[in-house]
């Protein structure tokens, strides 16, 4: 492990944020711990992936409504909860609100850790996806407005002819922009740049 | 006396009395212009009955041509007159031909103040008395003028134009054109023969012209007084109706303020007609605002759609209702149940309705939530199952503490070189959260047993009342029936009022849940309160699942039979009931179903 994974502890309980601190720092995590959901909305870096352990009832704001915060703010992170009288509803609700895993206190370390690693990777594959998705962005701006026309209906599995008669512009030059879209895309194969298509419709539809 | 002066005379006065009569009616009236005309003819036909009597006595030629002058100025005055009361009254005659006749007359006084002597005589031959109505009169003889056609001709020019607005007026529908028209007519044309056979044929008459005009007079007079007979009628019954609208207009209005909310009339494109003060009131807008306003503008733009929809609904189909927000000027919102009634006002559709304010009575809703919430609250300890959760809590803190810093520490001590520092730290910590644990369950502990209750005089019937007030949302939402018994006169008994309400409560609760499997029609809770010798026993029976095998063991603390309790609520329960030196225990009911009981003792040095 070449960079230590960063990790949140926000609990309203001192003696608590400083057991678990010491079991996840002895686990090899960069632990920082907040004493209470503001003070981490406060500090925390929100362009950086996080991984956040916290309390669900706290006094001034509970950990349901920091989750609705951190969601607004279209951050990447990903939440374990942890809880000592947490019911049904709530738990489904903070799952289904996209939350890692809700755990009930007193919590093993086995599963507290793995849950963690499980928002590590989950935080970090996202990033990896916004990272292709940001590229695949800055690729298609350098697109001439007929080379995203053609990028279109190329995507569309349109065949060259019907391009043509559609843009009103010659089989030939359909060809020469569609290698140039090809190329700029950094697509090898049609079915390359099919992806790169859904992958820039999907993060659209986002 | 004779016939001659009686019957001028009487001419003379009646058409003066006419004229007077007329007269005034004008002055009261200015714009009756018809009666201004009738007035100044009546007089002139007084005159000229005065000036006909003059003729007859007269006993020089210059005499007569004197008052056969003066008679001419009275005649232009008559016809003139009579053509625009004509023209006033029926409205209905051609203005070149009133003008033909008025100019043909004028141009004939003119002749006849220019020839000498007169327009009827070229010369005046001698004065002849003869006898006329047993008088001695006087007539002339003389020959006459041809230039006389003049006159004439205006006689038959005003006879068509009398004929012409007659039949105008006729068939115009004008009824009273046809009275006064054919009177005048037939006194015309009799007077034009009068005149033709005294002048020309030299018949033995005198000019008897004013009882002509007079007939025209009367016919004229009648005519105008039943139109003044009428006008009075019509007046009097307006004046009735105008009662009648004034009385009905004070009805609506005590209709419109003794509604208990408000109430409006509004027009198909929205503005409010009317409205009562309530509206004022409840919309904050004064009477000057609501004239200018539209319907629509006490409403958020986004409720109109649904507003419109209602609306049209209410004018296609008669009536129609509405629940949806009022905006009052000063921007609350109050929620309205609106209700509507398409009615026809001058005959255009309109809407009537009341506005129920339906927020006053939600507010009442929740003001009694509040204030039963605020009961609860007042029975200051938290209900059982709030208090197993706050214990979970307060227990599950110190030891997820102790268990993570011992994890911690296992890891630590998993290194070659462990950090004693850090492990001490550890143990410092695991040591303090276990006490606090140990706090927990000390500080449990007291409010269990409680030591000696504090006691006070209760009713037993209070303690059931209350009880059954607090946990009424309970018993409501599982669809229970309550049925009391209880026996009159109980004595009072001394307890600690709160705990054993929330005993009560528990038990309760415990029953409905129990009932949730039960016919929802048979869910009989039955609460009973009796004397038993030192006791007062309370007992509350379900017809629900029923007890396990061994009962006493659901008294047993973390025994529980339902998903989500901590079996706790029973063991509290029993503590509660034997701090009070009374006891709490449970039998199967005879059919199906539990019965707990627990009983207090009367006077507190039982306990």
């Amino acid at each position: 492990m070449t960079t230590k994974q960063k990790v949140y502890l926000v609990d309203d309980e001192p003696a608590l944020l400083r057991a678990l601190s010491r079991l996840l720092r002895a686990e090899g995590f960069d632990v920082t711990t907040f004493n209470s959901a503001t003070s981490f909305l406060e500090t925390y870096d929100p362009t950086l992936p996080a991984c956040v352990v916290l309390d669900v009832s706290m006094p001034e704001m509970t950990g349901l409504e920091l989750q609705q915060h951190l969601i607004n703010s279209a951050s990447n992170f990903s939440l374990v909860f942890l809880t000592a009288n947490g019911d049904i509803p709530m738990s489904v609700r903070a799952i289904k609100a996209g939350a890692v895993d809700f755990l009930t206190k007193p919590v093993k370390d086995s599963e507290l850790i793995g849950a963690i690693r499980l928002g590590i990777k989950k935080t970090e594959d996202n990033q990896s996806l916004r990272n292709e998705v940001q590229l695949l962005k800055e690729r298609l701006i350098l697109l001439t407005n007929r080379e995203k026309e053609v990028f279109t209906h190329v995507v569309a599995g349109e065949p060259n002819k019907l391009i043509a008669s559609a843009l009103g512009i010659t089989e030939q030059t359909i060809k020469v922009h569609r290698g140039r879209v090809m190329h700029k895309m950094g697509a090898e194969s049609l079915a390359q740049l099919v992806r790169i298509a859904e992958r820039l419709g999907h993060l659209d539809s986002n | 006396m004779n016939w001659v002066t009686i019957i001028w005379s009487m001419v003379a006065s009646a058409s003066l009395t006419l004229a007077g009569i007329h007269g005034l009616v004008w002055y009261r009236q200015r714009s009756a212009l018809a009666s201004l005309m009738f007035c100044l003819m009546a007089t002139a036909t007084a005159g000229m009955a005065a000036c006909e009597l003059w003729m007859m006595s007269v006993q020089t030629t210059l005499e007569y041509n004197y008052a056969l002058q003066c008679f001419n100025v009275l005649r232009w005055m008559i016809t003139l007159s009579m053509v625009g009361f004509v023209h006033f009254y029926l409205g209905t005659g051609r203005k070149w031909l009133a003008l033909s006749v008025c100019g043909l007359r004028t141009f004939g006084l003119l002749l006849n103040f220019t020839l000498t002597p007169n327009i009827y005589y070229s010369s005046i031959t001698e004065l002849r008395k003869i006898m006329f109505l047993g008088k001695s009169v006087t007539i002339v003889e003389g020959t006459p003028n041809p230039l006389m056609f003049v006159g004439q001709l205006s006689l038959i020019l005003l006879a068509v134009y009398l004929v012409d607005a007659t039949m105008r007026g006729h068939r115009l529908g004008i009824h009273r054109s046809l009275i006064v028209g054919i009177s005048m007519i037939v006194f015309v044309m009799a007077l034009s023969l009068q005149t033709f056979f005294v002048l020309w044929e030299s018949m033995d008459t005198p000019i008897i012209a004013s009882l002509f005009f007079m007939g025209i007079v009367a016919t004229m007079g009648l005519e105008l007084s039943n139109d003044m007979v009428r006008a009075a009628i019509l007046a009097s019954n307006l004046q009735n109706r105008e009662y009648e609208l004034h009385r009905e207009r004070q009805l609506t209005d005590a209709i419109f303020e003794s509604a208990p909310g408000m109430l409006y009339l509004h027009a198909r494109e929205g503005q409010i007609v009317r409205w009562n003060s309530q509206h004022e009131k409840i919309t904050g807008y004064s009477n000057e605002e609501t004239k200018l306003m539209k319907a629509e503008n006490l409403f958020r733009p986004e409720d109109l759609t649904k507003l419109n929809r209602s609306w049209d609904r209410a004018f296609s189909k008669g009536s129609d209702e509405i629940v949806v927000d009022l905006i009052r000027k000063d921007g609350h919102a109050i929620r309205h149940l609106f209700t509507m009634v398409r009615v026809e006002v001058r005959g255009k559709p309109h809407l009537v309705g009341i506005g129920v304010d339906l927020s006053s009575q939600r507010a009442l809703a929740i003001e009694t939530a509040q204030h039963n919430e605020e009961m609860a609250q007042l029975a200051q300890m938290a209900s059982m199952s709030e208090l197993s959760s706050s214990i979970a809590h307060e227990l599950n803190q110190p030891l997820t503490i102790i268990l993570s810093n011992a994890q911690a520490a296992q890891r630590l001590l998993a290194r070659e070189k462990p950090d004693i520092k850090e492990l001490r730290e550890i143990l410092d910590d695991i040591v303090s959260a276990d006490i606090r644990a140990a706090d927990v369950i000390k500080k449990l502990r007291t409010i269990l047993s409680r030591g000696v209750p504090a006691l006070e005089q209760v009713e037993p019937m209070d303690l059931f009342d209350k009880a059954i007030s607090l946990a009424q949302a309970d018993v409501d939402a599982s669809g229970v029936f309550i049925i009391k018994k209880t026996a009159s006169n109980l004595p009072k008994l001394y307890a600690d009022r709160i705990p054993v309400e929330q005993v009560l409560i528990n038990l309760i609760k415990n029953a409905c849940d129990a009932m949730q499997d039960t016919d929802p029609p048979s869910r009989h809770l039955s609460l009973s309160c009796k004397q038993d010798s030192g006791f007062i026993q309370f007992s509350v029976q379900d017809n629900g699942c029923g007890l396990p095998e061994n009962p006493e063991r659901i008294f047993d603390a973390f025994h529980s039979t339902k998903p989500s309790g901590l079996g706790l609520g029973l063991a509290i329960s029993r503590t509660i009931i034997r701090a009070h030196g009374g006891q709490l225990w449970a039998e199967s009911a005879k059919n199906r179903g539990a019965i707990f009981h627990f009983n207090l003792p009367l006077d507190a040095s039982n306990s």
